[in-house]
């Protein structure tokens, strides 16, 4: 018999909200959080519009802010949302339980590059006319103008150090980077370490941001975003025959995944239970997916048969919606292919019509707003889908939220790089 | 701890190294206690404090990959590449040629990080967003800047290509993930893959590391946080693991991947087995006291079901740093006492950053499989805060079946795994 495990704890930080209620009411209002670009100056770019956090007070989540003002968001927002989900699970005491037995599986983005002292490095080191740049004076030129702390604390071991650091959860821990699928991913191989019996408790999420200069010209170059910058708010549409690329967002989700007797054993409150996982590579291109949705099938399958549920039995979709030509109609004969005449019954939806891609913080943040769903009996809806494209034919609950009881739900996640996951999430029975 | 009937192997090994780039140099060089620490030459460092590391030597990407995927390499940067190329090396080495598995049931663990971009990747915009060389015009950067920047720049340095690559080179369809948590990735890599083997997700998982990192922004981030060895002039001496006349440690680049295999498949196949990984642990000791290092190194053997009597050396990262060497010897003798003899390659060729857990494995795994232990470099006056007998000198008998891989971040977070010597 498999160890079980539920999930007793969930937290974001997200551009609609920085609690997982406020998240969930802008996400059955249909609000969307996309808007000019004002973490740095983007008016000439491609893409002037990205789905931003606001007015976020780490003050609000931790009792000493002040030591990580040299961080980068990456880490700052996982210790709110972490801070949120292990307060909701009863585990923020550091007193509690055995904290070797508790452990933290990120999935998270690199940190933010200096641009500036690259960009003025770089130019200063040209001879005039010169097209490359002089190495040795342009490394010094960076080594006499960056910060040392700040730098540190980029390392893509820091957000899943320091929140191990803070909260202390001393167990096991990991970290990854599959684009788009990372936090899903984190949260399957977590949940496989639980099930495993190295641990009883993981804290597993993601936390991404790369609204900064060089993310944003990363993904213009690719032409992988949106650029209708003459309507920002109508930019993520999912599924719609109209969509020109995704929104880039940023924030933070963190769940707490824990073995059934001890959640019992303490007397948590049980949110849901995770039943299935899946993950599969495409092997296909760099950028594209498979356009059968090769990849994407089996990792849909995997996860029911994970679950031992049958397509019928899932009760609501959160798609991994992105609002790319490829990604869209790829996903949909992917969701046909595995669900058969009941992906046409099935409701499915698009948290990143209203949230912008998250990128590494993606999945779980959906997965978050998925479970809260199936707690509420209702489901967000796919903003902005207007015109019907005939490759993308399925129920995607267009415009507004709709009352939906369901006992199983799907959330897909698909990274750049051909990586694809699939959980499944149940209501919990004992 | 962790009970499974499936048994996993270590069946193929490929290396890029500053000591040699085939499995037989590699193992040549460390018998013969060459160093493959040097003035770098990737990166012009002469304005830093630290200007030397490991490198790889004549490493020719263009000659090296498949042909059929040669114009890709304008899509990698040189962590992908290395990655890719060492992908090719163990996947040949292992037998495993594209189609020999079917590719539901082989996936990929890769251990990287952001490759940092090289500046003169985007000189010419920069340039046009700062003509002084002192300020930044977004508006020029956005207009006419981004123009001037290959399209696919982030491609060429996102972490998770390496494995990427891999899977559309070899058509791996399972399971893949890239590990990015500092210098033990490489082990949490594998252990990750452990568990998907034995879920029954795969028969054989390629787990790998690269890195690239003597390019300017690395050198000079390193050189301004990380403890970095200032014997310049004796780069061969730099590295001094658990040395009282330690200063630092210094960067190095390559990439070492092996393929992991269920043992069961690895027989119906005939494949040559090179280890047997029999135990894995990771947690993470807060402020880098020592317990904590100790509990994650006895759980590891606990998950063996051995005891430290039955090991017969520990592979230390050993990077050469004032408190890293002492915290990882005060861990390693919470288990060890002075009993067990401590390995610490990195001294040979350098920290390979994401890629230095596996490529300091891959000396046990092989001085397993040749039945001696090379001796570590430049130990010669023994500090008394690190209580660990170091093994210098010539190589010794390997006299016990087991031998255990530690390594850890400097925020604590600490991995070991077991492996056993194959017979």
């Amino acid at each position: 018999m498999r160890r079980r495990v539920v999930i007793t704890g969930m937290g974001a930080i997200t551009p609609l909200g920085h609690s997982v209620p406020a998240l969930f009411a802008s996400q059955l209002a249909g609000r969307t959080a996309v808007g000019p670009i004002t973490h740095f100056d983007a008016r000439s770019f491609p893409t002037t519009f990205a789905s931003e956090v606001r007015a976020f007070d780490l003050g609000a989540f931790v009792p000493d802010p002040r030591r990580f003002d040299a961080h980068g968001v990456n880490t700052r927002f996982a210790l709110a949302a972490a801070q949120q989900a292990l307060t909701e699970a009863g585990l923020l005491d550091p007193n509690t339980g055995d904290r070797a037995r508790m452990g933290v599986y990120l999935g998270s983005g690199e940190g933010k590059e200096n641009f500036e002292v690259m960009t003025t490095a770089t130019a200063a080191a040209m001879e005039p006319g010169a097209a490359t740049t002089n190495v040795r004076a342009a490394t010094g030129f960076m080594f006499r103008h960056l910060n040392g702390e700040y730098e540190e604390y980029q390392e893509m071991y820091v957000p899943s150090g320091e929140l191990a650091t803070e909260f202390v959860l001393e167990g096991p821990f990991a970290s990854c980077q599959t684009a788009c699928a990372a936090s899903s991913q984190a949260i399957g191989e977590a949940a496989e370490m639980v099930r495993t019996g190295e641990a009883d408790v993981m804290l597993a999420g993601g936390s991404h941001s790369m609204i900064t200069p060089l993310g944003i010209s990363g993904f213009n170059l690719l032409t992988a975003l949106s650029q209708r910058n003459e309507s920002p708010q109508t930019a993520s549409r999912p599924f719609d025959l109209t969509r020109d690329g995704f929104v880039i967002g940023e924030g933070a989700g963190l769940i707490v995944l824990e073995e059934l007797e001890s959640a019992k054993a303490r007397g948590a409150n049980i949110l849901a239970e995770l039943t299935g996982y899946g993950s599969t590579a495409d092997a296909y291109r760099m950028t594209d997916p498979d356009p059968q949705g090769k990849g994407a099938i089996r990792a849909m399958a995997d996860a029911l048969r994970d679950a031992r549920l049958n397509p019928a039995d899932i009760g609501y979709i959160n798609a991994h919606g992105t609002s790319t030509k490829a990604n869209d109609a790829a996903e949909t004969k992917g969701i046909k292919a595995v669900f058969g005449d009941h992906a046409y019954k099935v409701p499915i939806s698009s948290s990143k019509s209203m949230l912008g891609h998250l990128i590494a913080a993606a999945g779980v943040v959906e997965l978050i707003i998925t479970i809260t769903g199936l707690r509420a009996g209702a489901v967000p809806p796919t903003i902005n889908l207007e015109t019907p494209d005939p490759e993308c034919d399925l129920d995607y609950v267009p415009k507004t939220a709709r009352d939906v009881r369901f006992q199983h739900a799907l959330s897909n996640s698909f990274g750049f790089g051909g990586q694809n996951v699939a959980l499944v999430v149940s209501a919990f029975r004992g | 701890m962790v009970t499974s009937p499936r048994r996993l192997v270590l069946t193929g090994f490929g290396v890029l190294s500053p000591i040699g780039s085939t499995a037989d140099a590699f193992w040549d060089a460390l018998v013969a206690g060459t160093s493959g620490v040097r003035t770098l030459t990737l990166t012009d460092c002469a304005e830093l404090p630290s200007w030397i590391g490991g490198e790889v030597q004549g490493f020719a990407p263009r000659t090296l990959i498949e042909k059929s995927y040669r114009k890709t390499l304008n899509a990698m940067g040189r962590t992908v590449e290395l990655g890719v190329i060492g992908t090719q090396l163990a996947m040949q080495n292992a037998g495993l040629a594209k189609g020999t598995v079917n590719p539901q049931r082989i996936g990929v663990e890769f251990a990287s990080l952001m490759g940092s971009t090289d500046l003169n990747d985007f000189a010419e915009a920069a340039k046009i967003a700062s003509p002084d060389g002192k300020t930044v015009n977004y508006e020029a950067w956005g207009r006419d800047g981004l123009s001037k920047i290959t399209p696919l720049w982030m491609l060429r340095h996102l972490p998770n290509m390496p494995a990427c690559h891999g899977t559309i080179l070899f058509d791996m369809q399972g399971p893949s993930n890239t590990q990015i948590p500092g210098d033990p990735a490489g082990l949490i890599a594998l252990a990750e893959a452990a568990r998907v083997i034995r879920r029954d997700a795969a028969d054989v998982m390629v787990v790998g590391a690269s890195e690239g990192r003597i390019s300017p922004i690395t050198v000079c981030r390193y050189n301004m946080y990380m403890e970095m060895s200032r014997r310049n002039d004796d780069p061969a001496g730099a590295v001094r693991p658990f040395d009282r006349t330690r200063d630092g440690t210094v960067t190095a680049e390559g990439a070492a991947v092996f393929t992991l295999e269920a043992l069961d498949h690895a027989r119906a196949r005939g494949a040559t087995v090179l280890a047997e990984v029999v135990g894995y642990a990771s947690g993470v000791d807060r402020g880098c006291k020592g317990p904590g290092l100790a509990r994650v190194i006895r759980g590891a053997l606990a998950a063996a079901g051995i005891t430290p009597a039955d090991v017969d050396h520990v592979n230390a990262h050993g990077t050469g740093t004032t408190t890293g060497d002492a915290f990882e010897a005060r861990g390693i003798a919470e288990v060890f006492g002075r009993d067990t003899p401590v390995f610490a390659p990195l001294s040979r060729f350098g920290n390979l950053g994401a890629a230095s857990a596996l490529i300091e494995l891959a000396c046990t795994v092989l001085a397993l499989k040749y039945g001696a232990v090379p001796g570590t470099l430049n130990h010669t006056d023994p500090d008394p805060a690190c209580p660990v007998a170091v093994h210098t000198g010539a190589p010794r008998p390997v006299a016990k079946p087991y031998a255990v891989k530690v390594s850890y971040t400097t925020m604590g977070q600490c991995a070991a795994v077991v492996v056993r010597r194959w017979e």
